[in-house]
């Protein structure tokens, strides 16, 4: 076999190789994609991101500032006309959270207010 | 005489008054019944708690799925459902939960024999679990399971997350428990399990709707406005153990005993 023959099965096999190894990450992409739905992220809209930012915070209001808890009540009030005009179902559900997250979190400042009564 | 007759027919009153009345059997304590009166309907909604309680906190369902805490107060419909709210944020027929799939629920437009499981009121036979057989390893009280207890020797492990519905919360830092005395020295004091409470319902679930205001010497609530589901009663009159289990909530002696 001459050089330029070997070369050329050289080159075969590590495009042969290259290759096998593109379909396998492609199949491993696929496979994640068909997996429960709880692994998809869906793209969330704008005011979701800012409602789960506000929200997720609820177990630690007792640990913030009073002026971070008047800043996320603050924030409760500008998301509120944004989710009002979602569809009814998202409207029931997601202002119903923000209630109870807005709720708190004055409840909290109220109670830091009276702490230093 | 008469003036003993009286003091003694005015304590036997005022006692009855404090008595919760007797829930019902374990089985059905818990239970909601959801009828939407939609003209398609299947009829109404049988949900037993027990089941679900089993599985996911209160928190979970009650405040990131957002069920209200009085019946037929939600909204729920087919069309919320299926658009992957309420019932539908898990019984879509993806999510999994403790390795088995959810079913779907409300796929059909037209009343039929699936919908039987969900909405079994009046039906026989229609239910998948059965309470007895369902709760037989878990420890039970005179008035059902004692769903604390199971908790704690790992028989069950409500999930406190939905992956994909709700962003992942923060550890909570523990709460300290504390005793809450009564008016009345008779009375046996209360020992309140901050922690347990908030581990279950988060804080949002209880304050400010249950509880409103943050200041202790303002939070006027007794047997009598538990009873009427304010306050204690919101809870322990329909789903958390009931009223009835007076240890559960006031293990000491009174304050005349402790002396």
């Amino acid at each position: 076999m001459n050089i330029v023959l070997r070369a050329k099965v050289v080159v075969c096999l590590l495009a042969g190789f290259v290759a096998t190894g593109a379909l396998h990450c492609v199949a491993q992409s696929g496979a994640q994609g068909a997996s429960p739905p709880a692994a998809q992220a869906p793209a969330r809209e704008v005011w979701q991101r800012e409602f789960d930012r506000i929200c997720s915070r609820t177990q630690e209001a007792m640990s913030f500032s009073e002026e971070e808890l008047a800043s996320l009540v603050q924030r409760c009030d500008a998301l509120a006309p944004q989710i009002e005009k979602l569809d009814e179902t998202r409207r029931k559900v997601y202002l119903g959270r923000l209630h109870m997250c807005r709720g708190l979190y004055a409840y909290v400042l109220e109670s830091k207010r009276n702490q230093k009564k | 005489m008469v003036l003993a007759a009286v003091l003694l027919m005015t304590g036997m009153m005022l006692a009855q008054i404090y008595l919760p009345p007797a829930p019902p059997p374990p089985a059905q304590y818990g239970r909601v019944i959801l009828d939407s009166h939609a003209v398609r309907s299947p009829g109404p909604v049988v949900f037993d708690h027990w089941l679900h309680r089993s599985k996911f906190t209160c928190r979970l369902c009650h405040v990131d799925i957002g069920f209200a805490m009085t019946a037929n107060s939600t909204g729920i419909t087919q069309e919320s459902i299926r658009q992957g709210y309420h019932c539908g944020t898990c019984h879509d027929g993806k999510r999994v939960v403790e390795g088995n799939v959810v079913f779907a629920a409300c796929q059909s437009d037209q009343p039929g024999p699936a919908c039987d499981r969900c909405h079994a009121e009046g039906k026989r036979g229609v239910r998948k679990y059965d309470y007895n057989s369902y709760t037989a390893k878990l420890p039970k009280t005179a008035h059902g399971v004692d769903w604390m207890l199971a908790e704690e020797r790992g028989l069950i492990r409500p999930a406190d997350e939905l992956a994909g519905f709700a962003p992942a919360k923060p550890k909570m830092p523990v709460r300290g428990d504390f005793g809450i005395t009564t008016g009345l020295n008779w009375v046996h004091p209360v020992l309140f399990s901050h922690e347990k409470h908030a581990v279950w319902n988060g804080c949002e679930l209880c304050h400010p709707e249950i509880f409103a205001t943050a200041k202790k010497s303002e939070v006027q609530y007794s047997m009598f406005s538990n009873l009427e589901g304010h306050h204690c009663g919101a809870c322990h009159l329909k789903v958390a153990f009931p009223l009835n289990s007076c240890a559960m909530c006031h293990p000491r002696a009174p304050l005349w005993a402790q002396q």
